[in-house]
């Protein structure tokens, strides 16, 4: 009898330790995770930059054709550049300017003459079209312009197209100070 | 089945016994066996989430840069391994912008930083997630040194050295990044 016995306890051991090997793959695992956010943020940020140069001044000189009293059809001035400009999000940049006027002469000129020059003043190099500002439009669409992407770069900014108010026939009064102003703005578009 | 077959059949073989017996007294040994699993446990992380806030100067030379950013600290409490030979695991992800847009010359929109995991063994536990101005390969892996006893205690998980690549602008947005910490067997680096 017992020798028959005795093959029957070997299977069940055998199924004991089976049951044993398979009980780690059902427990929990040796070993654990922990997982946790870090998280922060950064705002949409515009920067102006500088101006490159020793001054922020356009100075285009005498304005006038001393011969005739008009104002000179060549008249320029070297471009600025603002350096160091940047936006971290999405951006327009606006330009805006005012016409220059004569300082000293404030009251209304007599027939035949202007104490009013306008112009054109255009930022490049922010968006594939310049922003640009005429002083004589009443309405400027393109004084925006926007972009889609952050961006870092140099603006330039460029004065053109210069013109007598009330038309070119006019001559300029004497004044000591042609003054305007060009005013770049940068801001980040949410 | 078939086991409950096995097992009834060695009742029936043990319950004979006795009937075998000559003596007044008999002894029978009856082995009590059970168990323990080895069992790495890590405590919640607390706090849950760390938040770093807004991330760049806004004023000053430096503005649109990362700003200095103080260390933080994430508490694991009460973490054990009731085995020796333990070791820590850490997965270190870099801060990332979930903008998506071409990344523009002069930025970043990634935060690398170092993860350390402290109070477990000899050596922390340490990485430093190295992602590029893009965002791309974020995450980095360290291991600390083996813990030869079992062990419970507080972890500490510091995160210090916050660095944007090549120190660049950084893009406006929201930044997700993510630690991992894996306390486990030391032969599988903490990994089971």
């Amino acid at each position: 009898m017992m020798f028959k016995a005795t093959p029957l306890f070997a299977p069940l051991f055998a199924v004991a330790a089976a049951a044993l090997a398979a009980t780690p793959a059902l427990a929990q695992s040796t070993s654990d995770t922990s997982e946790f956010a870090v998280i922060g943020n950064v705002p949409a940020l515009c920067s102006g930059g500088t101006i490159s140069g020793a001054n922020a001044t356009f100075d285009l000189g005498v304005l006038v054709n001393t011969s005739t009293g008009l104002l000179r059809p060549d008249l320029s001035a070297p471009s600025k550049v603002i350096t160091g400009s940047f936006c971290s999000a999405r951006s327009t940049i606006n330009v805006d300017a005012d016409a220059m006027a004569a300082q000293t002469f404030t009251a209304t000129p007599p027939a035949g003459f202007s104490r009013t020059v306008h112009y054109v003043a255009t930022a490049s190099g922010w968006t594939v079209t310049p922003a640009s500002f005429d002083t004589a439009q009443a309405v400027n669409s393109a004084a925006t312009q926007s972009r889609d992407t952050a961006f870092t770069g140099d603006i330039t900014v460029a004065l053109s197209n210069f013109t007598t108010a009330g038309g070119n026939a006019l001559r300029l009064v004497a004044d000591p100070s042609y003054l305007g102003t060009v005013t770049v703005t940068l801001a980040a578009a949410e | 089945m078939r086991q409950l077959a096995l097992v009834l059949a060695a009742a029936t073989a043990l319950g004979a016994m006795p009937a075998w017996a000559q003596d007044d007294t008999d002894t029978a040994n009856v082995a009590v066996n059970g168990n323990v699993a080895p069992l790495c446990i890590l405590g919640p992380p607390s706090p849950a989430t760390v938040d770093l806030g807004q991330m760049v100067a806004t004023s000053g030379s430096r503005i649109g840069r990362i700003a200095p950013l103080s260390n933080q600290t994430v508490s694991l409490p009460g973490s054990f391994c009731n085995f020796a030979g333990s070791a820590i695991d850490v997965d270190v992800t870099a801060l990332v912008a979930t903008d998506s847009s071409t990344l523009q010359p002069g930025f970043a929109r990634a935060v690398n930083y170092t993860a350390s995991v402290e109070n477990w063994a000899a050596t922390a536990a340490s990485a430093t997630s190295a992602a590029t101005t893009d965002g791309s390969d974020p995450t980095e892996t360290g291991t600390g040194a083996t813990q030869p006893l079992p062990k419970i205690a507080d972890l500490s998980v510091t995160l210090s050295g916050f660095s944007v690549p090549s120190d660049l602008l950084l893009v406006a947005g929201n930044y997700q990044g993510a630690v991992v910490v894996t306390l486990g067997p030391a032969a599988t680096g903490g990994n089971e």
